[in-house]
């Protein structure tokens, strides 16, 4: 093997070709890795929502809670069945909730989009993974209050602790911000349900029961119950179900991201080809030399090869490096089940990070191969001879 | 690292050796009938006028080329019948190289570029470390193992080439105008240290000059033209 400082020496001589192509790279990988992020971020938000004994009941044919509508009476029954899951009081996690959608303007560019506004009672917290209030209070009922995460009062007019939430024209005070894990209850604003029926004038009106099983058998019976039931006309999804069929915007932006990024990558390859050609037509002699000592043509194709990974994988840490600073930073999307945004942060785990590398693994091995082709191929004497 | 070779053993023989070259649809004949044959701790100058055939020969004795017909056999092997891969170890193992451009790599120190030929043994670390520092106390440049090829001066990086030559202890080394690029002391110097590699280390030469006076310091000489060999003579030194 040719020593590795030969490589890393070569790199430092041709310090400005070698940052240039790194910067390349970089920004290309830094490009890539913010979409990896984004989408990460948007499924971690819509999959750690479900939880796996979780169930939601629906009108039969409501693929959605804004468009579910179920009467009081039966969402009480439905409370009452054998198999629900109960908190330390003995209280079962059964969660009869309301939800509406609501054209809100946003922050910053004036654009409006729809909110999605949750009445539920105290128990619905404990269905949510990790509540927690995390700055103000909790709504109290009766007082026409709501409360919501800090990056939904970033995004929206009027959701700021203290600002006031117009609904069918009844003021709603912001009370609170609370956290959940990340998790799609976070693009939500809460209220009471009895005063969010009230301000819509529904009085009484249910769109959802959310419900945790006690285990798996009574998960499987609890679905079979409902939908069997010929009177109730409901139908039970799965909450991990609910949320995955929801991911079509994430799909949307992965798609979009990884043909983004594949053509980028295309890029970013030919430049690192176009170094590394440049840099076998300056070695020549050197090549001829090592060839001339007795390396075998296998170590100057994996030292050529390796010169062009090293390069890029420069590139692609400092790519990684420059995403950094995005991570946690809270953006939004279309939820298109639901037409209403849905907000989450960047997420920059290890999986993400480890796919802007082997993006930048990718391009130095296709980039660096035709170049140490060449190296290979240089005829030893005329290499000999090249000033 | 290079077989032991004693004093009149058989090292080079070249047999009928023809090369020729393809420029196009053209064939350019470039030795024609060569027979030489070398032994162990000879010292052999290579003479001639441009396109004699002089480098081309060295090509083929020290395995970078192959013949068009007839045979070269090097320490044993008959390199028209070697594969490349084949070729290339043979080389790490019998063959020390001399340049005209002293061809050192700009990158790495004295040091590492005399350490450079000994990665391709199976000597370790410390092995290696003993053949670097021996090959450049011979040359005369062991204070300067640290420096770069830039820092030193045309004849210092001769003899560090030179160091990179012998520090694999090869059977032949091969020396293409080794002092083409030098002034007369230096060249002087080299060509010092060149005999003493012979006389002293018993190491067989083949080295190509044009130089009547770097020619005069080895053993024999064969002077090549239109790539025949037309002459060749031995002296008394």
């Amino acid at each position: 093997m040719i020593p590795l400082k030969y490589n890393v020496r070569n790199l430092r001589v041709r310090w400005v070709t070698t940052l240039m192509t790194v910067i390349g790279t970089g920004l290309v990988v830094w490009a890539s890795v913010l979409s990896f992020g984004l989408t990460d971020g948007l499924e971690h938000a819509l999959r750690i929502t479900g939880h796996d004994l979780d169930l939601i009941v629906l009108r039969k044919g409501s693929t959605d809670e804004t468009s579910s509508g179920i009467e009081q009476k039966t969402a009480s029954e439905i409370a009452a069945l054998d198999g629900i899951a109960r908190d330390a009081n003995g209280q079962p996690l059964c969660s009869v909730e309301f939800v509406t959608n609501l054209t809100k303007p946003r922050r910053g560019d004036g654009g409006t989009t729809n909110l999605i506004i949750r009445g539920l009672e105290p128990v619905g917290r404990s269905l949510r993974p990790d509540f927690k209030i995390v700055q103000g209070r909790d709504v109290r009922p009766g007082l026409n209050e709501v409360i919501t995460s800090e990056r939904m009062a970033q995004r929206f007019q009027n959701l700021a602790i203290g600002e006031k939430l117009e609904i069918n024209q009844v003021n709603f005070e912001v009370v609170g911000y609370f956290e959940s894990a990340g998790s799609a209850a976070e693009s939500e604003v809460w209220s009471d349900t009895r005063d969010l029926t009230n301000a819509r004038r529904t009085p009484g009106a249910v769109s959802s029961v959310n419900l945790r099983a006690r285990d798996a058998d009574a998960r499987d019976a609890l679905i079979k119950r409902i939908t069997d039931d010929k009177q109730f006309q409901l139908s039970v999804i799965r909450e991990t179900a609910y949320f995955e069929e929801q991911m079509s915007a994430s799909l949307a932006i992965k798609v979009i991201g990884y043909v983004i990024a594949a053509f980028l990558t295309f890029g970013a390859m030919f430049a690192a080809a176009n170094t590394m050609y440049a840099a076998v037509a300056s070695r020549s002699r050197e090549i001829g030399t090592l060839r001339a000592l007795g390396f075998p043509q296998s170590s100057i194709l994996m030292s050529f090869l390796l010169e062009s990974v090293l390069l890029c994988l420069m590139g692609g840490l400092l790519g990684c490096l420059a995403t950094l600073p995005f991570n946690g930073l809270s953006t939004g999307t279309a939820n298109w089940a639901t037409f209403s945004e849905v907000t989450f942060s960047f997420r920059f785990g290890p999986n993400v990070l480890a796919q802007g590398v082997l993006m930048a693994l990718i391009m130095g091995m296709l980039g660096g191969i035709f170049p140490a082709v060449r190296a290979v191929r240089l005829n030893i004497i005329k290499a000999l001879r090249e000033q | 690292m290079g077989d032991a070779v004693r004093s009149g053993e058989k090292v080079v023989s070249v047999q009928n050796v023809f090369k020729e070259f393809r420029r196009d649809q053209n064939s350019i004949p470039v030795l024609r009938g060569i027979n030489v044959e070398l032994d162990a701790c000879e010292y052999l100058a290579l003479m001639g006028p441009s396109g004699s055939g002089k480098t081309t020969l060295l090509n083929l004795i020290a395995g970078l080329d192959r013949p068009t017909s007839g045979n070269v056999i090097v320490c044993g092997q008959n390199l028209g019948q070697t594969s490349e891969g084949d070729l290339a170890r043979w080389r790490s193992r019998h063959i020390g190289f001399i340049f005209q451009l002293y061809n050192l790599i700009p990158v790495l120190t004295a040091y590492e570029n005399v350490e450079l030929p000994l990665t391709l043994t199976p000597l370790n670390r410390r092995e290696r470390d003993e053949h670097v520092k021996a090959a450049l106390q011979v040359v005369g440049l062991a204070d300067r193992m640290d420096h770069y090829p830039r820092q030193l001066s045309g004849g210092q990086e001769q003899r560090v080439s030179i160091a990179r030559a012998i520090a694999t202890d090869p059977t032949l080394i091969v020396a293409d105008e080794p002092t083409g690029d030098l002034d007369a002391k230096s060249a002087s110097e080299i060509l010092d240290l060149m005999q003493r590699l012979n006389t002293e280390f018993e190491k067989t030469i083949v080295m190509v000059t044009h130089d009547p006076a770097a020619a005069a310091r080895a053993r024999r000489t064969l002077h090549l033209e239109k790539g025949v060999l037309v002459n060749d003579v031995s002296s008394a030194r």
